[in-house]
């Protein structure tokens, strides 16, 4: 016990050293090698993303530092822009069959939900001075972004997988004076719900089955924990929200582009 | 003339630029006529249908539909009076009753308009019809050979011959002009293509005006005959 509080930093938190860090490794090491036993064919893949991560987050630890101390309003609006783009180019890579256009409709739905909804949360539910500030806006952000961008790469990836899984039905439709909405509604409804699911499934399962990230961080902070259940259930509300929001938006705003202006819907054939 | 197509082209994109299916492809239909396309598989027959019905883009040339222009009339009317019935019998999910109320839960069709499955009239006057009722699908269905077939039978339970005698009459019941049959009795046992036929024959007698497209094999019923080969539509015979 006396060890861990000498270890206490003046933020509240038990500081990890590198050597520790490293130690973390051990058990992926493990994996790694239950892979090769098994012939998995998982230990290149494992090591990529053991990097990654180390890499990425360490880059992000960094990039918070940096932007904490500069702290200002377009510095924070422009990594949050960088956060919708580099999401954006998630969802198009994750979507290879989407027709053009997709980038500009996640970019947009992203950036139009997961602003509103994180200066939201920042300016009218934590009430921050500034409204900007990095401390609190660029860690919510990016939880809102983050899991708007896996329920909107969902829903956009079943969207069209399911209209061109529908192509028969959509054709009779069609032929019987249907618009694209009505010929596409089908498989709208099971896009979105495929895209919130995880959203929902976290909801009911938060407290019982698992302790959230955000809370768990606060509580090792130090937070009293009340206080951190306060933040966690705004912020999963308002993640819910977004991720609902965004999901929408972007499949409304893309189902169309698989018919012309004519409502006819293009068959792999003709999508030139 | 009911429904005119002068120099219908149609390609699609390819690998290495756009690809001619069917090229200057000129056809006419009178009402109460039958006119069948043969041809060999893959030499575009179904294209020209789904040209014909406006379901395809990148199509040049003219249609015109009882003396308007395509162009006259939304995508959306134009397929309800020229109807298209698919080779494969889309069914949606519920019952025959929803699969054969589908038409009238479409915006196309809030307007109110004359009842009747008759085509008699179709060529006038507007496709818009009221849902029928239930005893009119009740009636309609024994007339097509199925009358042991529940209203609320599970669509999805119907056998591919039952599927296509429901489909021909989902369209049939919507009171089109034209209707567009794409190989309707192609994988069907004889009966089921009886009444296939018999449903056609009268569709016609009301005034209605049928291409059917076909592998190779015509018959009798036929007024006019067109052979699509390589692209290429010629009338062989017309009456």
């Amino acid at each position: 016990m006396n060890a861990v509080t000498q270890a206490v930093t003046a933020g509240g938190v038990v500081d990890i050293g590198w050597v520790q860090l490293l130690l973390a490794t051990g058990f992926i090491i493990v994996t790694g090698a239950i892979s090769l036993a098994l012939g998995l064919g998982l230990v290149r893949d494992l090591s990529i993303a053991t990097v990654r991560t180390y890499v990425q987050l360490l880059a992000l630890g960094i990039v918070l530092r940096w932007a904490f101390g500069f702290n200002t309003w377009w510095l924070v609006l422009g990594l949050l822009a960088v956060m919708v783009l580099a999401a954006a180019r998630i969802i198009l890579k994750r979507s290879p069959d989407a027709p053009p256009g997709l980038f500009a409709i996640s970019a947009v739905s992203m950036a139009t939900t997961g602003f509103i909804v994180t200066f939201a949360v920042t300016a009218v539910v934590v009430r921050i001075h500034p409204w900007w500030d990095a401390r609190y806006v660029l860690p919510i952000g990016g939880m809102v972004l983050g899991n708007s961008m896996t329920g909107i790469a969902l829903a956009l990836e079943r969207v069209f997988a399911d209209l061109d899984s529908r192509s028969g039905e959509i054709l009779a439709l069609t032929a019987l004076g249907a618009t694209p909405w009505e010929a596409a509604r089908g498989s709208v409804i099971t896009a979105l719900r495929a895209g919130l699911i995880p959203t929902i499934n976290s909801m009911a399962a938060v407290g019982i089955v698992f302790i959230p990230g955000m809370m768990t961080g606060q509580i090792l902070a130090g937070a009293d924990p009340l206080a951190a259940t306060k933040y966690q259930i705004v912020v999963m509300l308002m993640v819910s929200a977004a991720t609902a929001i965004g999901s929408i938006m972007a499949v409304m705003l893309s189902y169309r582009h698989r018919f012309t202006s004519d409502g006819v819907f293009l068959e792999k054939g003709y999508r030139g | 003339m009911l429904l005119q197509a002068s120099n219908l082209t149609i390609t699609r994109p390819g690998d290495s630029g756009p690809v001619t299916i069917v090229s200057d492809a000129s056809l006419s239909l009178r009402e109460g006529t039958l006119t069948d396309v043969v041809g060999p598989s893959g030499s575009g027959k179904t294209t020209l249908l789904l040209a014909l019905a406006r379901l395809l883009p990148d199509v040049r040339g003219e249609l015109v539909l009882q003396g308007k222009p395509a162009s006259e009339w939304s995508p959306q009317e134009w397929r309800t009076r020229v109807a298209l019935l698919p080779q494969t019998s889309s069914m949606v999910t519920g019952s025959v009753a929803a699969n054969l109320l589908l038409p009238y839960t479409l915006k196309i069709r809030d307007h109110a308009g004359p009842a009747g499955m008759s085509a008699a009239g179709a060529a006038t006057a507007a496709s818009h019809t009221h849902a029928p009722t239930a005893d009119a699908l009740r009636a309609a269905l024994d007339q097509v050979g199925l009358a042991d077939i529940a209203l609320d039978r599970t669509a999805a339970r119907l056998s591919v011959g039952q599927a296509s005698r429901v489909a021909l009459l989902r369209v049939l019941l919507t009171a089109p002009a034209v209707l567009l049959l794409d190989e309707p009795d192609a994988a069907l046992d004889d009966e089921s293509a009886a009444q296939v036929a018999a449903m056609t024959a009268e569709f016609v007698r009301g005034g209605g005006a049928v291409v059917r497209v076909r592998h190779l094999r015509t018959d009798v019923a036929a007024d006019a005959l067109y052979r699509l080969e390589a692209g290429r539509l010629t009338e062989v015979t017309a009456r």
